[in-house]
């Protein structure tokens, strides 16, 4: 297959995918609420953000529960069932309307050339709607289950997802030496992480998936997500120290099974997932830091045989942080993420994919938020996207999600104010403000689109229920 | 006979008949109070129930009486202020009569947490309405209840050294009518909340 093909379909794909779905998955279960009997602030400062007992609750395997139990034991007392007698489920309804400030083209070609737009401002309704089964499953074993209807994709697909099991480990019997041992089986990395630094709860935990987003993302910033499968063990000493080692490898939702080079990048063999943190808290407060990263070897697919041979090689490392305040009536949250990743790109080099065998790709997000006895808040985000310029991996002459120096590099703000009437209602006004997208601030796709050109409002009625 | 006494009475007879009623607790329901106060509890109160945000009261060395009451309350939902109502009556819903002793008991056997430093001029403030009361607006001695060393006796919390935050907390939703305490109800009616805030101050320091 010639280049101009290669980069024609993997502008297409990276159109298709920056367009259709690259918003931030982030939800809060109401079916935990009444699991537990407590309300979403015992473990919401404001959904999804967790607060301590949120983590608590998350890593002792989300069986916390007080509820009447159905209960099976045999005759030595050992108990072969204890499930809830409601069943853990609930619902999530997304409506938003999203409008750029300059509309992208229209994706019919010949309009295209002539510089005839879409129609901009568009409302989804819904732009998500979410069926969760979220709660224990036995004593010990709980899960967070999650299926999603997208509005702009029209489908329903299985979003984040985590099975785990968890074990305290009394200590010489000690009680302020307590560790919990525990399993997790989940689809996205990080999406078994317990604080909000990390990028499958982070910020912004809502989005457009209308708007255009930049092109280039690290594989752990959610470029892997559901279209893996991970079986990890982790440990949790003293409310402090968390660690947790984990294997991913290829689980590709719908296309061809067994998996063959018509689907798109997949997971190569065991690729491993690290998690080193601590956590210290005082009075209101709770500061986390953290490291984390995933070696992961990629196939590119997309094109006859790459599935064979070659990997490419993704080596993220990264560093979190998370700071909170939490009181009755002021909530004030800062984190942030930086992810270097060096990226080995045998493959896509051999088939006419990459334009260089070695490239880096570094991220950076930083994110504060504050709300006022959980009813009203605002936050400010920055993001920092800087790497090599490729230009296989980042074509020109692509409209809206080209680059025409190959860079793709991007950054800009995010602007947020929150309105919550209720604890699992928010209504959000955000902005997202690009000051560099793709590698230029003018015409950085090659056709004459500027960066300020994707500034996003985006309004959202977010139900939980 | 005057307000004051009238309270005083009251609260004997409530430390009293609380007192005689903590129960007897077997080794079993001990074994498993000590594992939910390590599993479940000490997510929020601490290990030992010595907790470290103000939001979670100090349970390390509470009065067991006091301790079962509480629980019981919520359990039944007839404690109702906001924090019970969001964390505690879910927690306690599936409680039964003898996990509730045991953990009373469990808790009122640690050790309590040392006292925790604030401003001297609110803990000197504190101590004269502890010690004292406020004799003008005929608010009595809260050591009077609550014991000189404020270790509590009976249904009458321990009140040293728990965060000054829930004391505050307590008062202002007692004061509210939000949290039902028929003798406090009385006390802290004309409490500012200046005065509780020294008061609190003092309490966490001991």
């Amino acid at each position: 297959m010639n280049v101009p093909v290669v980069r024609s379909l993997v502008g297409g794909a990276l159109a298709s995918i920056v367009l259709l779905g690259l918003a931030a998955p982030a939800w809060a279960v109401p079916s935990y609420a009444r699991q537990t009997g407590m309300a979403c602030s015992t473990c919401h400062t404001v959904f999804p953000e967790l607060t301590p007992f949120g983590r608590e609750f998350k890593l002792n395997g989300y069986v916390l529960d007080n509820m009447k139990q159905i209960r099976g034991i045999t005759i030595e007392r050992q108990e072969t069932l204890s499930l809830n007698s409601i069943p853990p489920i609930s619902a999530m309804l997304q409506v938003s309307y999203t409008h750029t400030q300059m509309a992208v083209p229209d994706s019919v070609a010949a309009n295209a050339a002539n510089g005839a737009l879409a129609r901009d401002g568009d409302l989804l309704f819904p732009q998500q709607a979410s069926l969760f089964y979220a709660g224990k499953i036995a004593d010990g074993l709980g899960a967070f289950l999650q299926l999603t209807y997208d509005g702009a994709a029209d489908h329903f697909g299985f979003d984040n997802t985590d099975v785990r099991f968890a074990h305290h480990l009394a200590l010489s019997g000690a009680s302020d030496n307590d560790l919990i041992l525990g399993l997790t089986l989940n689809n996205n990395p990080t999406v078994q992480d317990a604080w909000n630094s990390t990028p499958a709860w982070g910020f912004p935990f809502a989005g457009s998936n209308v708007a255009p987003t930049p092109a280039a993302a690290t594989q752990i910033d959610g470029t892997i997500g559901q279209n893996a499968g991970g079986l990890g063990g982790y440990l949790w000493w003293n409310h402090s120290i968390y660690a947790e080692l984990s294997a991913y490898t290829a689980s590709k939702v719908g296309g061809s099974h067994p998996l063959d080079s018509s689907q798109g990048p997949a997971l190569h063999g065991l690729n491993p997932y690290w998690r080193l943190g601590w956590e210290t808290r005082w009075d209101q407060n709770a500061l986390f830091l953290g490291t984390y990263g995933i070696e992961a070897h990629i196939q590119p697919g997309g094109v006859a045989g790459t599935l064979g041979g070659e990997t490419d090689k993704y080596t993220d490392y990264a560093v979190d942080g998370q700071y909170q305040y939490i009181t009755d009536d002021h909530i004030l949250t800062v984190l942030g993420t930086y992810i270097h990743e060096k990226q080995r790109l045998d493959a896509s080099s051999q088939f006419g994919l990459s334009q260089n065998v070695d490239d880096t790709l570094n991220t950076m997000k930083l994110a504060a938020n504050y709300y006022y006895r959980r009813e009203i808040g605002g936050a400010v985000g920055f993001f920092n996207t800087i790497g090599t310029a490729d230009n296989l991996l980042y074509p020109a002459g692509v409209p809206v999600t080209g680059s025409s120096s190959g860079a793709p590099n991007s950054r800009g703000f995010i602007f947020e104010v929150n309105y919550l009437p209720f604890l699992n209602v928010k209504l959000q006004l955000q902005y997202v403000k690009y000051l560099k997208f793709n590698g230029a601030t003018t015409d950085y796709d090659g056709v004459g689109r500027r960066a300020a050109d994707n500034n996003t409002v985006y309004l959202l009625g977010w139900f939980n229920f | 006979m005057n307000k004051t006494a009238s309270q005083l009475i009251v609260l004997g007879a409530l430390a009293c008949s609380t007192q005689l009623a903590v129960a007897d607790v077997s080794d079993s329901d001990k074994k498993a109070a000590a594992k939910m106060a390590t599993e479940v509890c000490a997510s929020c109160h601490g290990p030992a129930g010595r907790s470290t945000a103000p939001t979670f009261p100090m349970l390390a060395a509470q009065q067991p009486a006091y301790l079962e009451t509480q629980l019981k309350a919520f359990r039944d939902q007839t404690r109702g202020d906001p924090d019970a109502i969001a964390y505690m009556w879910g927690m306690a819903s599936q409680l039964n009569d003898d996990t509730i002793v045991a953990l009373a008991d469990y808790f009122g056997k640690q050790t309590p947490a040392p006292g925790r430093a604030g401003s001297a001029a609110a803990i000197t403030a504190g101590k004269q309405i502890f010690q004292q009361g406020v004799p003008s607006l005929q608010i009595p001695a809260c050591e009077t209840c609550h014991g000189k060393d404020a270790a509590g006796i009976g249904a009458i919390p321990r009140l040293a050294g728990q965060h000054a935050g829930y004391l505050l907390k307590q008062m202002l939703v007692i004061q509210n009518v939000l949290r039902t305490a028929p003798v406090m109800h009385g006390v802290v009616k004309d409490l500012s909340r200046q005065q509780m805030e020294a008061v609190a101050a003092y309490l966490a320091s001991l």
